[in-house]
């Protein structure tokens, strides 16, 4: 990235936050430089978007949606639909400006992973998880199956840590699964982010459980989403739940990395001392979960519809 | 406010990861949230019991003119909990869908023209030319998280969500509470949204659960398709 930046030359005062290593250095409005702590090295540049570029880049992106350069097993073509018309641009903007997004707003990382169907492990997918972290014990994720603007909603995870979820009942452990594979064999990843930066935050991830629920299953074609919604599994080290190598291929060469790399550099990550049994209850078990709809007697306050 | 806010359990982030998180988000690639763009509150009920209602706040986006998919928080502050997800399509997606398909989905005309269902903070005649639309779309609405009965996690299984249709069944006390925060008279809004339609054909029969109630049930499943080779778990 071309900047200008005055090398060998620290100017006094940086922002610090003690307990990190790094340092964010504002060097104008537009680029931000992360600086080590101890040795005082240059470590990269940031380029921030301002909020007018970003509402620039929107009412560019909102074209005819392209293929995918990257195809995958399983691409479907965007869900039925004319296009936007201009009308429904102009009143989209305009509310927009008028209202305030705060929870959207808190979402601060994009993770890019694999997850599985837990009735059928054959099915596997690369998933987009938009983060907001509420506390040091819980997150909760939007997930999308792509990060273009064209992106489907396909469902939502939430990401406890161990103290949470051994406070959990057995039978609702049985609907998450572990992190500790999926981050330590280089499946999860912060794209575009280096991976010293992200380091810190994956070592406090190794050690949580998600439960993730899919409402739209674009993996088996369907241009809607159709049905109940699936309970979905993270892969292991074993075979039903290591992901196919052909959908790492198709990630890898879409972000220009090595998940291979991201392994080995991983390994300094500590494996939790224990994961706890009852997630990946496929593992012990050999079976999955499924949720059926069922009619019943509606407890109504009126007549319904 | 008249539903529960339990408190999520854990310690606070500390300083050194919220502002590693700050920066990352500033680099990466949010286009699918950058397309989110509008604010709209409505509520729903469990579609086993109607007596069981939830203010949602809706974060929307476009697929297209017809379809859109909505993110559903329990309220609108920073520490709001993603609750569930709703998908809104027009009248003529929703009658491609399969038979078996069209009772898990709500129509929302009933939201619309009693006022109930509005977007914050948008003068009126703006918000009237969208809610003109949305009068006349079906939604397919999951919750994953039970904050109406103080739920501090999300536990359980999705439950499918159906909206209101008719005028009684929203309870008092949560319509008086939204309206106070907001400062808005569904009533009044109602008078002015008067000129709106629902759906061309009108609400499709299947709609609504087809008028009847139904639930979600967790069962254990194969984890493999029935005509694989079985294997052997390590």
């Amino acid at each position: 990235m071309q900047h200008a930046v005055p090398r060998g030359r620290l100017p006094k005062h940086p922002r610090t936050f003690p307990s990190t290593y790094l340092v964010l250095l504002p060097l104008n409005s537009s680029y931000l430089a992360v600086i080590t702590r101890d040795t005082r090295r240059l470590d990269c540049i940031f380029e921030i978007r301002s909020k007018t570029q970003r509402r620039f880049e929107m009412a560019s992106s909102d074209k005819t949606p392209t293929p995918n350069p990257a195809s995958r097993p399983g691409d479907q073509p965007t869900p039925p639909g004319k296009p936007m018309t201009m009308g429904q641009h102009i009143l989209d903007k305009g509310a927009e400006m008028m209202q305030s997004l705060k929870p959207v707003n808190q979402m601060s990382q994009h993770v890019c992973t694999f997850a599985l169907y837990s009735h059928d492990m054959t099915r596997q997918i690369e998933t987009h998880h938009y983060v907001t972290r509420l506390n040091q014990d819980f997150l909760q994720c939007a997930v999308y199956d792509s990060d273009d603007s064209h992106g489907r909603l396909i469902g939502v995870e939430y990401i406890v840590s161990d103290k949470i979820f051994e406070s959990l009942p057995p039978d609702e452990q049985k609907l998450w699964h572990s992190h500790a594979y999926e981050i330590k064999a280089g499946l999860w990843v912060n794209p575009r982010i280096p991976e010293m930066i992200g380091q810190p935050e994956l070592q406090n991830l190794a050690k949580t459980y998600g439960k993730f629920w899919c409402t739209w299953q674009v993996d088996r074609g369907d241009r809607l989403p159709l049905g109940a919604p699936a309970l979905m599994m993270s892969p292991q080290p074993v075979n039903l739940g290591m992901v196919k190598p052909e959908l790492l291929e198709t990630r890898d060469a879409k972000y220009n990395i090595s998940t291979d790399a991201l392994k080995t550099s991983r390994v300094e990550i500590a494996e939790p001392e224990w994961i706890n049994p009852q997630a990946d209850y496929w593992k012990l078990h050999g079976k999955g979960f499924a949720v059926d709809v069922k009619q019943t007697e509606m407890k109504k306050i009126t007549p319904f519809p | 406010m008249a539903t529960t806010h339990a408190q999520v359990p854990g310690e606070p982030t500390p300083t050194s990861m919220a502002f590693l998180e700050t920066a990352t988000a500033a680099v990466q690639n949010f286009s699918p949230i950058k397309s989110i763009h509008q604010h709209l509150c409505a509520f729903h009920f469990y579609s086993n019991d109607m007596t069981r209602q939830v203010e949602a706040h809706h974060f929307c986006a476009h697929q297209n003119e017809e379809m859109r998919q909505c993110l559903i928080y329990d309220s609108e502050a920073a520490d709001a909990k993603l609750i569930g997800l709703e998908y809104l399509i027009s009248e003529a997606l929703f009658l491609k869908l399969p038979d078996s398909e069209k009772p898990l989905w709500h129509s929302h005309e009933y939201e619309v023209k009693s006022g109930v269902l509005f977007m914050p903070r948008v003068p009126g005649p703006i918000e009237r030319q969208d809610l003109d639309k949305l009068c006349k779309t079906y939604g397919k609405t999951i919750h994953f998280w039970q904050v109406d009965r103080g739920d501090d996690l999300p536990l359980g299984i999705p439950q499918i969500m159906l909206a209101l249709t008719r005028d009684g069944q929203l309870r008092p006390e949560l319509a008086r509470d939204v309206e106070r925060r907001y400062g808005v008279s569904f009533e009044e809004e109602r008078e002015k949204r008067a000129y709106m339609a629902g759906p061309n054909l009108g609400i499709h029969p299947l709609a609504n659960g087809e008028g009847k109630g139904f639930k979600t049930e967790l069962k254990e499943a194969g984890c493999m398709p029935v005509d694989s080779v079985p294997r052997v778990f390590v």
